[in-house]
């Protein structure tokens, strides 16, 4: 009796229990639907660091309170610029919401402000993305609702005419809208903005910088930054992980103009969502974020080294400010990446440039002194080793159906004049060389008529040719048509 | 002798003590015709010759307007006719901020209490076209606005902190001999509240016969003078009770012939 | 007696597993906060425990203390219009102060008589609000039309407006100011308004709804609105009274 009892209880409490978790996990189809639980007061946060993740929390309704101040930054070393920013940071606060939270949005524009702003975010659906609700003079705040009904990751940026020279100053950002139970959850997280700067100096000119429209008009950027300044990711400032771990990188773009080809130098991304949306790439290399778009990428870190972030359009990156890094620690894995195995020598055609044959007319060069003959070989036979010899050797033997001999060559010793115009621009075709035949190309040799003279002398008088000392002024003659 | 020496002397300090307090100093406007920037039907807007203050309002002539009228004095001004941010930086009703000099520009004072002021005055306050019209001249001519150095001028001045706390004075004497139109403050004007911009800007280019009754007339007349866009923007997001910290005022006089 | 007292136990633990079922709702109303819906879709009506507004859904906002309005000695308060001292001329040519108002719930909004595109349609939106409103509520309002064209605008021409859009009636009342007094009375409505050519302005759309005490109670903004919020302001001020 007493067992039946046990178990009728147990029963009934595991039904209570089951039935009390099932009410927790409705599916909505339209996420407007979604019900709010509770208030809860957002976590901003300046960049390169994230807010927690909603995880599984119930949608709520978040108050966000986010503060417009204009304040001079530096932009690089010696140089300043006057910034006009979302939470005193460019770019401005990370905003982390979930799908089906109701935002209450308070915009506050600082009393020493001169200007007046508002804020567009791309995740708000309703006219100008809030932009028409906040329009705010200084020493005032505004306040609209709104409920995120799309998951994704969004940009959030002023658009207060004129619009481009708002974003252009650094008023932008991300709003981030996890799916329901939250993004899969990753070992590090680090949010990162690409902007276009403007300036009435050129990159690097000292002094506090004003912003240039004209410049911005025609889309010619004087730095290209990540997160509003050169060197915001680099040195002490570089985000860092550990071999092992997952990283997500949530990547945005402000511009105002230009596109970014986002990149990590050495890393692979194992996912991207595909411009923040809910289309999910695999093991891409560069990724496109759009201007006033964002994307997510995601990679583990399997080798520890110094990843650089780069805008891959690659003038932004090594002299614009596009670079940031990520620094990794942790064994290695060798397998994955040795580093260097081996080192030694290797020969090389040489120093002379190569270029095929022609028959356009160089300029005439600089007469130098006359040498002797032990001089003109000393030079010519380095000249040789430096030009010559990966193709006909080091005796001057050539090599067989390949290249034809210099040693004891009837060709060459047959016209001096056709040698000189040989090296001079080069041949190309059949010869018959000491009863051979070779079809082959000899590359003009980018190198000086005395180089050319003494090369020759050197030639002549090795390996048993007929010994002519060639003059410079041979070579003059060759080369101007005579 | 003696006497009408001094009584000269106390004539003109008396002369000197009243023009000083109550009469600021105005010069004369020649009118014309111009376009403005968001003006009537594209049309040339025409101005009568008028007068015009020199320098903006000072604390100093503030402070003795509420010692007059002590209806608009902080802790007694009617909340229909400002906001919080009426005087907020003063210290009490009637004393300035330590950090605030006398003879700087009067801001957080919201549009009824400038427009009282000048009326106090047998003034009253510009109209933006009015304003526009002495603005749109640098040092040597009465129209810079074509002029790269005025609206590089002027948009550095947007870029530049905190310079409610300069004298006035401290900029440029343009063309009209007015001081500080650009570079020290915003300035109410009597008809701010027609600029007819939502603040929703990529809209605002847009006829939006919804919200604005005729709005067709809502298009700038030239979309590159940013230095003009901003002053009017900042006159769209304001409301007659605002107090900005930023913001100051001037009177004009017309001319009674 | 062990057996009943697990059971017992037992049923309690089941008990407190359930009521999280419940587990927003209800909260314990230890403290005395008031709950009122942000866009006052029921008016002042005031809730004592959080929850959802029932005509816009919206959750509800906890109250600040309240602060009274400080009435000044003529009974008017700090934010009320009847501080305006300016004088109108009505279409029936009488001479008014704004406070002459006073007492009645007040519906605003601004126009001009030549006015060919949006001003049809704001009237007509007037209309529509002033016909929902039931018969043996309208001695407690007045519909109030000011003209922002006081120079075309006269007495006269107010009235011969009037009599052909049909709004002859004593709620109906035209007023014509001065250039300054009406620059002024928009600023105080944040109605902005350009005279774009001589006959036509430009304004914005808005009809403003005040208490009987002058008091500026709620907006509308824009052209053939839902004004079902406007009607829901008037019905509480009205009731109020």
């Amino acid at each position: 009796m007493v067992n039946y009892l046990k178990s009728l209880c147990a029963f009934i409490m595991s039904l209570l229990l089951f039935g009390c978790i099932d009410n927790e996990k409705k599916e909505y189809a339209d996420a407007a639907n979604i019900p709010v639980s509770k208030e809860m007061i957002a976590e901003l946060t300046a960049p390169p660091n994230v807010p927690t993740p909603v995880g599984r929390r119930k949608a709520k309704k978040l108050i966000v309170n986010m503060e417009i101040l204009e304040q001079e930054g530096t932009m690089t070393d010696g140089t300043t610029y006057n910034y006009w920013t979302f939470g005193g940071s460019v770019p401005g606060s990370f905003i982390r919401t979930r799908v089906g939270d109701e935002v209450e949005f308070t915009l506050s524009n600082h009393p020493d402000n001169k200007l007046p702003h508002n804020i567009d975010l791309h995740a708000v659906t309703g006219p100008g993305g809030g932009a028409t609700s906040s329009f705010v003079a200084p020493g005032h705040e505004k306040t609209f609702n709104f409920k995120t009904i799309n998951p994704g990751l969004y940009v959030y940026h002023c658009a207060t005419a004129p619009v481009g020279m708002h974003i252009a100053n650094g008023m932008y950002g991300l709003i981030l809208v996890e799916p329901e139970g939250g993004l899969p959850p990753v070992d590090k997280e680090y949010y990162i903005m690409q902007g276009d700067f403007y300036t009435k100096g050129e990159n690097g000119e000292p002094g506090l910088q004003a912003f240039d429209m004209q410049k911005a008009v025609d889309e010619d950027a004087d730095y290209v930054v990540f997160n509003g300044k050169v060197g915001a990711l680099t040195g002490d400032n570089a985000i860092t992980a550990n071999v092992g771990e997952t990283v997500r990188l949530y990547v945005g773009n402000g511009g105002p103009n230009l596109v970014s080809s986002f990149h990590v130098i050495g890393e692979i991304f194992d996912k991207v969502m595909v411009e923040g949306g809910s289309t999910i790439n695999e093991n891409v290399q560069t990724t496109l974020v759009p201007a006033g778009g964002a994307a997510i990428v995601e990679f583990r870190i399997d080798v520890p080294g110094t990843f650089i972030l780069v805008d891959h359009s690659i003038f932004r990156a090594f002299n614009k400010g596009a670079l940031g890094m990520l620094k990794v620690e942790g064994e290695e894995n060798k397998k994955i990446y040795s580093g260097v195995v081996q080192e030694g020598i290797y020969h090389p055609e040489g120093g002379g440039i190569q270029d095929m044959p022609e028959d356009d007319n160089q300029k005439a060069k600089v007469v130098s002194s006359d040498k002797s003959l032990a001089e003109k070989m000393e030079a010519g036979k380095k000249v040789y080793m430096q030009t010559c010899f990966a193709c006909h050797q080091a005796e001057g033997q050539g090599i067989p159906n390949a290249f034809p001999p210099l040693a004891k060559s009837d060709y060459l010793n047959a016209d001096v004049r056709r040698a000189i115009e040989i090296v001079l621009k080069g041949k190309a075709g059949e010869i018959t060389v000491n009863g051979e035949k070779y079809n082959s190309v000899m590359t003009r040799q980018a190198i000086s008529n005395e180089e050319i003279a003494d090369v020759l002398t050197y030639v002549y008088n090795s390996w048993d040719n007929n010994k002519t000392n060639v003059t410079k002024s041979q070579v003059d003659a060759v080369k101007n048509g005579h | 002798m003696q006497t009408i020496q001094r009584l000269t002397l106390y004539t003109f300090t008396l002369l000197f003590m009243l023009t000083g307090h109550c009469q600021s100093k105005m010069v004369a406007i020649k009118g014309g015709t111009y376009i403005p920037l968001y003006g009537r039907d594209s049309l040339k807007v025409t101005i009568s010759d008028f007068e015009m203050d020199v320098y903006p309002v000072t604390n100093k002539a503030f402070l003795e307007f509420v010692l007059k009228y002590p209806k608009w004095q902080r802790s007694q001004v009617k909340k229909l006719f400002a906001d919080g941010n009426y005087l907020i930086d003063w210290d009490s009703d009637t004393k300035l901020n330590q950090s605030q000099s006398l003879d700087a520009p009067v801001t957080n004072i919201s549009w009824f209490a400038a427009k009282d002021y000048c009326e106090c005055q047998g003034k009253r306050l510009a109209t933006i076209d009015e304003w526009e019209y002495v603005a749109m001249a640098n040092k040597t001519m009465p129209d810079a606005r074509q002029l790269e150095s005025y609206n590089k001028y002027i948009l550095g001045w947007y870029e530049k902190p905190k310079t409610f706390n300069n004298a006035i004075g401290s900029t440029f004497k343009n063309y009209w001999n007015v001081y500080d139109l650009h570079g020290l403050v915003w300035e109410w004007t009597l008809d701010f509240n027609s600029v007819l911009v939502s603040g929703e800007s990529r809209k605002d280019v847009d006829k939006d016969n919804n919200l604005f009754c005729g709005s067709a007339a809502v298009g700038a007349t030239d979309l590159m003078n940013y230095a003009a866009f901003m002053r009017y923007a900042i006159r769209g997001s304001l409301k007659a009770k605002y107090a900005m910290k930023n913001l100051g005022f001037r009177c004009v006089k017309d001319i009674v012939e | 007696m062990k057996t009943l007292k697990s059971i017992l136990s037992l049923f309690i633990v089941a008990l407190s597993f359930t009521s999280c079922h419940f587990s927003d709702s209800k909260k314990s109303n230890n403290d005395l906060v008031l709950y009122q819906c942000p866009m006052k879709c029921e008016g002042d009506k005031t809730f004592d425990h959080a929850g959802n507004c029932s005509v816009c859904k919206m959750d509800l906002k906890a109250l600040a203390e309240t602060s009274l309005t400080e009435l000044n000695h003529n009974g008017i308060s700090d934010e009320s219009i009847f501080n305006l001292t300016s004088t109108w001329h009505t279409e029936e040519n009488e001479i008014i102060q704004l406070e002459d108002l006073k007492g009645k719930t007040l519906v605003m909004v601004m126009i001009y008589t030549t006015c060919k595109a949006a001003c049809p349609r704001l009237v007509a939106d007037m209309r529509n609000i002033e016909a929902k409103i039931p018969k043996e509520n309208m001695k407690d309002l007045r519909f109030i039309l000011v003209s922002i064209d006081p120079e075309t605008d006269t007495p006269d021409r107010l009235k011969a407006f009037a009599k052909e859009n049909f709004m002859d009636g004593k709620q109906w009342t035209f007023l014509q100011g001065t250039q300054s007094s009406v620059r002024e009375f928009a600023n105080v409505l944040a109605v902005k308004y350009k005279q774009i050519s001589p006959m036509d302005f430009s304004h914005s759309n808005i009809i403003s709804v005040f208490n009987s005490g002058g008091e500026l109670i709620h907006q509308q903004e824009g052209l053939g609105v839902d004004n079902k919020e406007t009607l829901q302001a008037i019905h509480d001020l009205i009731n109020k009274n």
